[in-house]
């Protein structure tokens, strides 16, 4: 069974087919920068994006993602290393504390962006509403969004 | 114990290998943490700062990272010291194996605690350094000045740090009873370059690229994967255990019982789901788990009517039987940590017996200790290499998913892989206790506080069940609970006055958490006292800074401070919409003020917090950028403080379990901040990680009360509890 992660092709192999998407990611595909919390699809920490659209992984059977393009946290540093740019507001306005659930922000703010390059607070509240942050940082998430948006509009 | 000999120390683990080395033992009573009071000789603390024979400064981080980011204010204190920048410190994060030990993390103290002793540390390095230059350039020492990273004089080339050290290790050494240098950090006069700038987190590129910073991400090889079955109490014991067929879920390796232990492995994290739910075990319990015995237990009217509480704080001129202006009951419910990340373990034994813990504790000596304890390995066999945490907020003290993860290792011989569901965590984590708060207060014939009657009931928190050994609890008890009693003390003064408290056993686990009593108590007092402005009919900000009588110019100054602020952004006109003040200090050293509005809104049934600002005295603020970083934190827990989080127990069972059922404040519950950070540059700082939760939830509670007339006297409010008191 293969799927496409970041670009790249991925065997998963007979031991892990019935396994999570999230679990295959960690575990067996070295990509841990997806992360559990909740298991329910609640919270919005192990948001990866699934040909194209934003989708809590623990939720998501690997059987069911077969042959489909997989984008995660990882993905989004280009080969250079130079950061995506909502990676880059993520440290311009110094958003992390504990850290643990921006992953899953990032990719879900990703997901806003492509749909609305301009979002207003409404906006924002209504797309990150499904993104807890036990530490509180959603104040800088909002302004990232913002930053992040402006320069995305200026590459563009 | 003898004492750590940190210079053979050094010598054994290669730490010192060529360069100078500063270090700065911390005694362990400067730090009343919990966790330690079981090993009273332990030294704990230290400060570790090397100039390498390269010429570059290394540190070791003296505490963990949850958040705070308090490693980042330390390494700028010592980058102050050094005349370096603070990104060009090499640090590292030590593993029990590298450094004598270490306190635990807690308390908000990283930068009350340490501050001063690694400025010393850093500028005893620092002078040192200096010495070496005069003796190399032949000049007194006078006409050393400083440059960045080394030193110059009049017509003299730079020399850097690089220049004056070799491979040859040295070490300054400090007793404590030397004369401290010249202190940069501390110094009033000087134009700091480090200390005072908003540094963005150390690392803070690994966590929003994803790299693996928290235990579950350590890659080890031939590792499996365990869970064990957490009890809805420690003290309970299993009734009956049924296993089911799990030795036939594909992927199970082990089923592991010891005693009340029961665990599985497998070779998969869903092959541990599987296996899990095989397994059903019933419980004995020694009390009912129900919100009634809850609210029995923690029933401060029966309590006070039978006479004194057992523990008396404050007892002046008591007058029990007067004209009471104000008697109100508030009650404060159970809260759970729900740290983003459930906590996880990895342990290997190897050949040897040795054994390895990766795992994100508050206390990581402490689990070297615990795991020696329960595996009966002597502590030297034991190595905890303390991972970044997904958020602490007290719940990170103890031997526990390690103690999984430990056991389940040795059974299998392998190593082994634990992360706790988010169910374990709500279960297990040790959870604010449920408190109730008798407050009464009388004025006088001018309006000043005449009579101060506060007595309290709180579940226990530093001596809770299973925080201490058995032998020791009905002992430890006899003293303070450091935890219960935060808070209780109000910055108010009336000539008769009296505090007092019980603490007590509830039927689930308890523990630390976020500020301890100081927001439930700070919260029934900040209360009161805007009750009785509104009864007054004058204004709380003022009445309550005339009532502190001079005594607290740091607090009245942070209420002057929100107001100013406040008074910035104009409360929407028309019914349902109010401004609520509240102050506090916490812990006697961090002072902070806070205004809520609010909207309730009739036609929603919802409460909306619109708005909210913070001004907080932080003492010298070391990095102003991670303070508004915490005081923004606390304000969001105040929030869920006041309106959001329902811990529910039922059926002998905890029934919070998943973030479906126990709500955290989410994106659309965020106001607007405004937040003045008030910076006082030669007090100590006074750290920042739980104060501004103290003043909060009261400042959402008040502004609720003139929204709408209603007084909240218990929380988590609802709008439910508003139009409930209208109807009546």
């Amino acid at each position: 069974m293969k799927l496409k992660v970041n670009g790249v092709e991925r065997e998963v192999e007979a031991d892990w087919r019935d396994e999570s998407l999230l679990t295959v990611l960690r575990e067996h595909l070295d990509l841990p920068g997806t992360r559990f919390s909740c298991g329910i699809g609640q919270c919005g920490t192990c948001v990866v994006h699934i040909n194209g659209a934003p989708i809590s992984s623990c939720l998501v059977p690997i059987k069911d993602v077969a042959g489909k393009d997989i984008l995660t946290i990882e993905g989004l540093v280009a080969q250079d290393g130079s950061l995506h740019p909502l990676q880059q507001a993520w440290i311009d306005e110094s958003v992390p504390q504990c850290g643990y659930c921006q992953s899953g922000q990032i990719m879900q703010a990703l997901a806003l962006l492509k749909e609305n390059t301009n979002p207003n607070d409404a906006d924002i509240d209504n797309a990150m509403k499904g993104n807890l942050c036990r530490c509180g940082t959603y104040d800088r998430i909002r302004k990232s969004i913002k930053r992040a948006a402006i320069v995305m509009g200026q590459v563009r | 114990m003898p004492q750590f000999s940190r210079r053979k120390f050094l010598l054994s683990t290669g730490w010192v290998a060529g360069g100078v080395t500063a270090l700065y033992a911390l005694r362990n009573k400067a730090v009343a943490v919990a966790p330690t009071i079981i090993f009273p000789d332990a030294e704990s603390g230290a400060a570790w700062i090397q100039i390498k024979a390269n010429g570059t400064c290394h540190m070791f981080f003296p505490r963990v990272d949850m958040g705070q980011n308090a490693n980042t204010g330390l390494a700028q204190i010592v980058a102050e010291e050094l005349n370096v920048e603070v990104e060009d410190i090499d640090a590292a994060r030590p593993s029990t194996s590298d450094v004598p030990p270490l306190a635990v993390t807690a308390g908000s103290m990283s930068l009350t605690a340490y501050s001063r002793p690694i400025a010393i540390a850093a500028a005893t390095l620092r002078e040192t350094m200096r010495e070496r230059a005069a003796s190399k350039l032949g000049l007194p020492l006078a006409d050393i000045l400083d440059d960045i990273g080394g030193f110059r004089a009049a017509d003299e080339p730079r020399l850097s740090y690089a220049e004056l050290v070799d491979n040859t290790s040295s070490m300054v050494e400090f007793d404590g009873n030397r004369p401290a240098p010249l202190l940069y950090t501390f110094d009033a006069q000087r134009d700091k370059r480090q200390v005072g700038r908003a540094v963005k987190p150390l690392g803070i590129r690994d966590l929003v690229t994803g790299a693996p910073v928290y235990t579950a991400d350590i890659p080890v090889a031939g590792i499996l994967y365990g869970r064990a079955i957490q009890p809805p109490v420690r003290n309970a014991r299993i009734a009956s255990l049924e296993t089911g067929d799990v030795a036939n879920v594909a992927g199970f390796i082990q089923l592991v019982r010891e005693d009340e232990f029961v665990g599985v492995v497998c070779k998969t994290p869903g092959a541990v789901d599987a296996a899990m739910t095989q397994i059903k075990v019933t419980w004995d319990l020694q009390q009912p788990i129900a919100q009634e015995e809850i609210d029995r237990l923690v029933d401060v009217d029966a309590a006070m009517a039978k006479g004194d509480l057992e523990h008396i704080l404050q007892d002046e001129a008591h007058r029990k039987d007067i004209d009471w202006d104000i008697d109100l009951r508030f009650d404060v419910q159970v809260q759970s940590h729900a740290a983003q990340e459930p906590r996880a373990a990895i342990a290997r034994f190897d050949q040897s017996s040795r054994l390895e813990i990766w795992t994100g504790t508050q206390d990581p000596f402490g689990m070297k200790r615990f795991a020696a304890m329960d595996t009966g390995l002597s502590e030297d066999a034991v190595v905890v290499y303390p991972q970044r945490l997904g958020g602490g907020f007290g719940g990170r003290e103890h031997y526990e998913v390690e103690r999984d993860a430990v056991r389940l290792a040795r059974a299998v011989k392998q190593p082994v892989k634990v992360q706790w569901t988010r169910k374990d965590e709500f279960t297990a984590s040790r959870s604010r206790p449920a408190s109730a708060h008798r407050l009464r207060i009388a004025v006088d014939e001018v309006g000043n506080l005449s009579d101060w009657w506060y007595g309290y009931i709180s579940g226990h928190v530093v001596f809770a069940r299973e925080r201490l050994p058995g032998w020791l609890l009905p002992v430890a008890r006899l003293a303070d609970d450091m935890g219960v009693v935060k808070g209780a003390i109000s910055p108010y003064g009336a000539p008769h006055q009296r505090v007092e408290y019980n603490d007590v056993d509830l039927p689930i686990d308890l523990g630390v958490w976020r500020s301890l009593n100081g927001a439930p108590a700070i919260f029934a007092i900040e209360s009161a006292m805007d009750e009785l402005a509104v009864r007054q009919g004058i204004d709380a900000v003022d009445f309550k800074i005339a009532q502190m009588h001079s005594a607290h110019p740091r607090l009245q100054n942070c209420l002057e401070r929100v107001r100013a602020l406040s008074a910035l952004k104009a409360l929407p006109e028309g019914a349902g919409y109010g401004r609520g003040f509240a102050s506090g200090i916490y812990d006697g050293r961090c002072y902070v003020a806070i205004s809520a509005d609010v909207y309730v809104d009739a036609q929603a049934k919802q409460i909306k917090i619109l708005h909210m600002c913070c001004a907080q005295d932080v003492g010298m603020a070391v990095n102003p950028g991670q303070l508004r970083a915490q005081v923004e934190s606390n304000l969001v827990w105040s929030i869920g403080m006041a309106l959001l989080e329902r811990f529910e127990v039922a059926d002998n069972a905890i029934r919070s379990s998943n973030f479906d059922n126990y709500k955290i404040p989410r994106m659309d519950d965020m106001p607007s901040l405004d937040i003045e950070i008030i910076d006082q540059p030669t007090m100590p700082p006074t750290g920042a990680g739980e104060v501004a939760l103290v003043a909060g939830p009261a400042a959402i509670a008040n502004a609720i009360r003139r929204a709408s007339g209603f007084r909240a006297l218990r929380l988590p409010i609802s709008f439910a509890d508003i139009t409930a008191n209208s109807a009546e």
